[in-house]
């Protein structure tokens, strides 16, 4: 095959690599001999020319080399396997649908959890210099035990750069929650204060403007959202907006630059950044050397992360600093964690920048893509086991022309994995299009599966081999030990293995309880949790929030005068609202505490029950020094007769002279914390607590926001009615409700489908004997107790065994979430029980209804 | 087998085929078409053609002797099958039997 000397050299190699060996000689003896024409005629150019079209036009299937791959005869085997296994897949469409779906369903489930770990597990790690920026944290022990915080003392920042080696740059971090005018409106928001490093050290893309214009002490870098939010589409830069911070004083800044939206799941976040320096009119007590003070978050960037010990032990010599200044937070030790790691480490810090929200969804969501793909696979197998009646001739030729044992089943293998990567690739659009929302709307996180995620093809492959393989090991092992000679003879008997079968059924019918346990479970629990006692009286409370102790005099005078209030209180600090942490001492234990300063009256406006003692002594001399606790309290300080125990905080003398009975702080997700109440100096009052004529309280709080729009207008109203504080809290266990209801769902519709597709093909193999059976007058209730015979052991032992599984599947889950759950009596076992015993009642009559419907002539004619 | 499908370059093909009766080879088969139908025929149209007759079973084929014309190479003389012309006989009998069926008021034209 030597290129004639004339012809193109380029377009000979090209044809020579394409063209079939056993073709070459006539088809390039055809081109070759419109060439050599084309020279007499045309010239020698352009037969070139025409001789590379040819050659470009004859590079068609019918001259292309035939891969190697395709002479292989493993690869014509599995070819052949396919056929089949599509054929035989159309020709049974119910069990083909049944398996299809159900793999479908629980891939599509798999898939969504994948997307939720996998941001999960990469929040923050977008960050360019993620492994050498790490948070600086501290331990301190406050209450008998070491934990760690995700604060800083303020000074370290500027010492640790000049005095430190190893150190790249430092950022300090702090939040303060400010007002915010716009266009004459006035709105809460946080901005966050941050040395200029901030916008190197992490990686925030910039949309509009500068990130370098941070070092403007009057510039203001702000959140796309943000932009959005306050501009719409409008580029919003050199724009002017005035902050009032909480020291009341009030500054214009520019808007420098607007940041990219942040990237899925992101935790170290903000709406608006401003330079650290700003602190010095953010709060006006700022001195850059105390370290008695701390700082929300201290960044560092090492040269080498490797030896970031070094750095960490160079940060050692300030503990004697900031103990020596700060009595009641003694630093025993620093500790510096990456921006890598910093994200699942938030579990352990304490008043961490981030913290990790996906905890109880990476300890329960694998569990159920486990149970979706077993209840799955489950399916798929009875489908095999019970289909392959209809396969038996096939596998007998197969055996007879030669296949062995092994051959037979790496067919069913192959033939099941066929089967299963349609299954993903439905599962995969069922999981974007419909679980992924689903679960966003759920979860309140938005969720995207990346198609460059490399590992996500992993996570593909790996699923579609284990389910591949997981459901069709074993239907694959009981065909092919079968004997071809039985198999013409007609001697196999199928039907034994159906105690197997009914096993896997089982199985499923008990995953299935457990996750409807679990849904009923959570529902009762939600509505429990509703009405659940708060511990005071909140249904006519409302409260408000000012800014001042002038604004709360004005507003206390201004609310005095209207009819509906009853009784009126004020305190620094207020319920579901804010605390401060404090620590209390006696001689043989030390707690850490919250504590409420509030007026004598704060605890009768709220309703809270007294166990004993009194409310503070009305003379605010006396009152200065005594406290009131909660049974919490005296709990974890071991004290029996706590009325006048002297306690010591903050370095003085205090008297109990009052218990009250627990409340609710916070959510019911937290479990309740000691608390003390102390009396508040008029200086720092700034609640107002009210307690209202019972049935007024929309319109009278509607009155007291109208007073206050009146009285300050440039000052947002921060109050709310006390029934409604945590109505984001209710809002997302109900949440959990519907996740678990939808789990359920999905479980469920599994095992009926499970059980719909067994009886289905029990029936039709036995349609000559309902046939006789109806001729000879058989009713419907005859032929019910016939069908439904051999599931009501079934039955039983699904219930035996899945419901106090359930319940303890469901007590687990629900003692992760929930700090005071529901008492879980025997009736939530009962609910789920009849659930699942009318579903099963209901696919059994269907069942029922078709054998009714049928004609018995038709079943004994046919063969 | 059911009917003898075949498209209607094929066809065309498959009868030059039997007009160059024992010379019938890619590059004399496109000339002749050629030539007969007056439009421009590629050789790999009509490659393709030919294979697939001969896949279908209406051609078969041999391989001649070496010219010199074609670097020394031989060429793939092609034959009509009985099949293939049953399927001539099936395509023509088909197009005069809906011939003959056009009524003569159909070809009345006005002009």
């Amino acid at each position: 095959m030597k290129r004639p000397v004339d012809i193109p050299r380029l377009a000979f190699a090209f044809f020579k690599f394409y063209c079939k060996k056993n073709r070459f000689e006539e088809l390039h003896g055809d081109l070759e001999e419109y060439f050599y024409e084309r020279v007499e005629s045309k010239g020698m150019v352009k037969a070139k020319w025409f001789y590379v079209r040819d050659v470009l036009r004859c590079c068609q299937p019918y001259a292309w080399k035939t891969p190697h791959i395709y002479q292989n005869s493993n690869i014509i085997m599995f070819k052949n396997y396919f056929k089949t296994a599509s054929r035989s897949a159309l020709r049974n469409p119910l069990s083909t649908f049944i398996n299809l779906f159900g793999l479908s369903l629980a891939i599509g489930v798999c898939i969504t959890i994948y997307a939720f770990y996998s941001q999960s597990l990469n929040t923050d790690r977008h960050h360019v210099n993620k492994d050498s920026v790490f948070l600086t944290t501290m331990y301190a022990n406050r209450d008998g035990g070491v934990k760690q915080y995700g604060m800083s003392p303020l000074p370290l920042a500027t010492y640790v750069k000049d005095e430190v080696s190893g150190i790249v740059n430092t950022c300090r971090v702090d939040d303060h929650g400010v007002v915010i005018r716009l266009n004459d409106q006035a709105f809460y928001e946080d901005v966050r204060l941050v040395d200029p490093a901030f916008m190197e050290m992490f990686t925030f893309p910039i949309k509009w403007g500068n990130a370098k214009a941070l070092e403007d002490l009057n510039s203001i870098i702000i959140s796309e959202y943000v932009s959005e939010k306050y501009f719409g589409t409008e580029n919003p830069i050199d724009k002017e907006v005035l902050l009032v911070f909480k020291s009341g004083e009030k500054k214009y800044f520019k808007i420098a630059a607007v940041a990219e939206d942040f990237p899925d799941g992101a935790e170290i976040r903000f709406d608006f950044l401003i330079n650290y320096e700003n602190i010095e009119v953010a709060r006006t007590t700022y001195n850059p050397n105390d370290w008695s003070a701390f700082v929300d978050a201290t960044f560092v960037q090492v040269e080498s992360p490797e030896n970031v010990w070094s750095v960490k032990s160079g940060l050692g010599k300030y503990k004697s600093l900031q103990n020596e200044v700060n009595e009641d937070w003694k630093i025993t030790d620093f500790d510096m964690v990456s921006l890598h790691d910093l994200y699942l480490a938030s579990e352990n810090i304490e008043r961490a920048i981030s913290s990790d929200k996906h905890k109880p969804g990476r300890v329960i969501l694998p569990f159920i893509g486990v149970f979706m793909l077993a209840l799955a696979c489950f399916n798929y197998l009875n489908m095999a086991i019970n289909s392959v009646a209809k396969r038996l001739k096939e596998i007998g030729v197969r055996k007879v022309m030669g296949a062995d044992k092994r051959r037979i089943m790496i067919q069913f293998l192959a033939e099941n994995v066929f089967i299963t990567s349609f299954a993903l690739l439905f599962g995969f659009f069922l999981g974007v299009s419909l679980f992924i929302p689903w679960f966003e709307g759920i979860s309140g996180d938005s969720y995207t599966i990346k198609l460059t995620d490399q590992l996500f093809y992993t996570f593909l492959l790996g699923l579609l081999m284990i389910t591949g393989i997981a459901s069709g090991v074993y239907p694959a092992f009981y065909i092919s030990k079968f004997e071809a000679v039985k198999i013409f003879k007609g001697k196999i008997r199928l039907g034994n293995k159906s105690w197997l079968t009914k096993s896997f059924l089982a199985f499923q019918m008990i995953l299935a309880i457990i996750t409807i346990t679990g849904a009923v479970l959570f529902i009762e629990n939600t509505n429990y949790q509703k009405e659940r006692n708060w511990g005071y009286d909140q249904a006519d409370l409302l409260y408000l929030h000012t800014f001042s102790e002038e604004s709360y005099q004005q507003m206390k005078a201004e609310l005095e005068q209207l009819p509906e209030i009853e009784t009126i209180s004020g305190s620094a600090h207020h319920v579901a609202r804010i605390s401060r942490s404090t620590v209390v001492e006696n001689l043989e234990e030390k707690i850490e505490v919250s504590e409420l300063q509030v007026e004598p009256g704060y605890l009768k406006t709220l309703g809270v029950n007294m166990n004993a003692g009194n409310y503070f002594t009305p003379n605010l001399q006396n009152a200065a020094k005594e406290i009131i606790v909660n049974e919490t309290f005296l709990t974890q300080m071991n004290l029996d007769d706590p009325l006048g125990q002297k306690l010591s905080i903050r370095d003085q003398d205090y008297l109990i002279v009052g218990i009250v009975q627990d409340f609710h702080f916070s959510t019911f997700g937290t479990l309740i914390k000691p608390t003390i109440f102390s009396a508040v100096g008029q200086e720092s009052l700034r609640f107002i607590t009210a307690e209202v004529t019972f049935g007024k309280e929309i319109e009278t709080f509607a009155e007291v926001e109208a007073i206050w729009d009146k009285l300050y207008p440039e000052i947002p109203f921060d109050g709310n009615l006390q029934a409604n504080v945590w109505d984001g809290y209710f809002a997302l266990i109900s949440n959990f409700a519907r996740f678990n209801k939808s789990v359920a769902g999905v479980a469920v519709i599994l095992a009926m489908l499970g059980l719909y597709g067994l009886i289905t093909l029990n029936l039709s193999g036995r349609i000559k004997e309902f046939s006789i059976r109806k001729t000879l007058g058989a009713n419907a209730s005859h032929l019910g107790k016939i069908i439904s015979k051999e599931y009501w052991w079934l039955t039983a032992i699904t219930l035996v065994f899945g419901a106090p599984l359930g319940f303890y599947a469901a007590k687990f889950q629900m003692d992760i979430v929930f700090a005071y759950p529901i008492d879980m009596g025997s009736r939530y076992i009962i609910i789920p029980v009849v659930i699942l015993l009318l579903l099963m009642v209901t696919v059994l009559l269907t069942q029922l209804l078709k054998v009714m419907k049928f004609n018995p002539v038709k079943g004994l004619r046919s063969e | 087998m059911g009917r003898a499908q075949i498209g209607e370059f094929e066809e065309l093909v498959l009868l030059t085929v039997g007009v160059l009766y024992d010379d019938a080879y890619a590059v004399a088969i496109a000339k002749e078409l050629e030539n007969q139908s007056g439009r421009a025929v590629a050789v790999s149209a009509v490659h393709k053609s030919l294979y697939r007759l001969e896949d279908k079973g209406m051609l078969e084929s041999r391989l001649g002797d070496p010219e010199s014309k074609r670097g020394g190479k031989r060429k793939r003389l092609f034959n009509i099958t009985p099949y293939g012309k049953k399927a001539l006989d099936e395509s023509l009998d088909l197009r005069s039997k809906l011939r003959n069926q056009i009524p003569e008021l159909a070809f009345k034209f006005n002009s």
